[in-house]
């Protein structure tokens, strides 16, 4: 420091400085923060102390590692798979959704990994639900309509899938294929997502039962996913006693299910 | 047909093994980080793996409630997720930028809700930090270099930090608990990280 900036300024920078620890450990009150922070930006051997202050407090932090909860880091993951991320500062905004269906394509890629089945394929079901997005907001007349909608699915999706209690389940369809189901019973709803299932001519599809006390629910029809995947269906108002079923219909759907189940599923 | 919940028993995916040089797993972290800005969700399973307990474990220290805990630990790995591209390797480690916005989340967490419940806190707290951190210090060489460092400071010094960055006080909450006046804690935290840093060795 100048000796030429003047006593004030010195006896400020010193409390300031002074205040370095307590910065570190995030041990002041927000409005000191901001002072502190203000500094901060003009003053570079600050933001050193700083720095290494922090590789401090951060192996305190380390030394309390514990066993994470399970089943978080699958929520994490489902939920990052729906989450836009930030753009580099430096870099304009625009090619935001490029990078949205190159992320999604990076989700689908990692279903390519051995060991990593069950997390892929809640990853897989969210980044459809993002592949979804992306393209009705390109090839539909209402883009804005169509995008808004995508989301507001995308959404729900989210909130199933990050739900505390989120379970999932997969397991074969009859007539080939996999099934994966994650449920929140909190939510009273699921996400549905299939994988590999037999070709059916265009004139049929598979459609989503929920089956039970409450009667029989049509879910809705899957769609046509990409890479052998249906896209995501949710299935909302799930009562007690409710089975999920997949039968083959025809393609405008039915009322009731028409042929045998190809998946029936306790809830 | 039979289903089957839960994570696959064949993950391959361990924790880190402690055997493998620090240096190099840090410099991984930088670059996983720098994969996950590009959106590359099995970094982020990496880092997860990596970084996931230290994050659990910090902010369940802070906000003590294991539910609320999980909250803000999902909270901060998807913070990581969307601003990865923000992470700077020239200004600190990778460990320590997650560790930052951990902890300053569970921290903020608990003051706004400490209010109502200042009180109790504050005469929970005032009993644990240096003890009960200590007993859930585990053995393993990371954790007894911690303990040894925080043992080499001075009962103020440790105290100090103890409170503000484990019980999450601000430095005039600390010292009211520990009557002294502010400055000396100011003080005393300053001087006592700067003693941690140089006692584990921190290169920056």
């Amino acid at each position: 420091m100048k000796l030429t900036r003047g006593k004030r300024r010195t006896a400020r920078a010193r409390d300031a400085h002074t205040l370095a620890g307590a910065y570190a450990m995030d041990a002041i009150s927000e409005s000191d923060r901001v002072r502190f922070e203000r500094h901060l930006a003009g003053c570079d051997e600050c933001a050193q102390e700083i720095a290494g202050l922090r590789e401090a407090t951060a192996r305190l932090g380390a030394a309390t590692a514990a066993p994470v909860p399970p089943g978080l880091k699958e929520r994490v993951m489902a939920a990052a798979a729906v989450t836009r991320q930030q753009a580099p500062a430096a870099e304009p905004d625009s090619p935001a959704r490029v990078g949205a269906v190159s992320r999604a394509g990076a989700w689908l890629r990692s279903l390519a990994w051995p060991g990593r089945l069950v997390m892929a394929a809640a990853g897989a079901a969210a980044a459809a639900a993002l592949a979804v997005a992306v393209v009705f907001g390109v090839s539909n007349g209402s883009i804005q309509q169509q995008l808004d909608q995508a989301q507001a699915s995308s959404h729900q999706i989210a909130v199933v899938l990050t739900a505390k209690d989120a379970r999932m389940m997969t397991g074969p369809v009859t007539g080939g294929g996999t099934a994966t189901i994650v449920m929140s019973h909190a939510q009273r709803a699921l996400v549905f997502t299939a994988a590999g299932l037999h070709a059916l001519p265009s004139s049929r599809g598979y459609e989503l039962w929920l089956i039970g006390p409450a009667g029989t629910r049509p879910v809705g029809m899957l769609p046509q996913g990409s890479h052998g995947m249906t896209g995501p269906v949710i299935a909302s108002g799930l009562h007690d006693g409710d089975h999920l079923a997949l039968t083959d219909e025809p393609a405008s759907g039915s009322s009731q299910p028409s042929t045998s189940m190809m998946l029936d599923v306790d809830l | 047909m039979t289903f089957t919940g839960g994570p696959d028993p064949r993950d391959p995916d361990g924790p880190e093994t402690p055997t493998r040089p620090a240096k190099a797993a840090a410099k991984d972290l930088a670059a996983q980080i720098g994969l996950i800005a590009r959106g590359d969700p099995g970094a982020f399973d990496a880092v997860f793996e990596q970084v996931g307990p230290s994050v659990f474990g910090i902010v369940r220290r802070v906000m003590r409630d294991p539910a609320q805990s999980e909250e803000v630990t999902q909270d901060v790995m998807l913070e990581v997720w969307r601003n990865a591209s923000k992470f700077d390797s020239t200004r600190g480690s990778a460990m320590a930028w997650v560790m930052t916005l951990a902890h300053r989340r569970a921290v903020d967490r608990v003051r706004s809700v400490q209010k109502e419940s200042e009180r109790e806190r504050r005469t929970a707290s005032a009993d644990i930090p240096y003890d009960e951190v200590m007993e859930a210090v585990e053995s393993s060489l990371e954790r007894e270099r911690v303990r040894r460092c925080l043992k080499s400071l001075t009962g103020l010094q440790r105290e100090s930090v103890t409170l503000a960055y484990y019980g999450g006080y601000t430095y005039d909450q600390v010292a009211g608990l520990l009557g002294v006046p502010t400055g000396t804690v100011k003080t005393r935290m300053r001087d006592a990280l700067i003693r941690l840093r140089d006692c584990l060795g921190v290169a920056v």
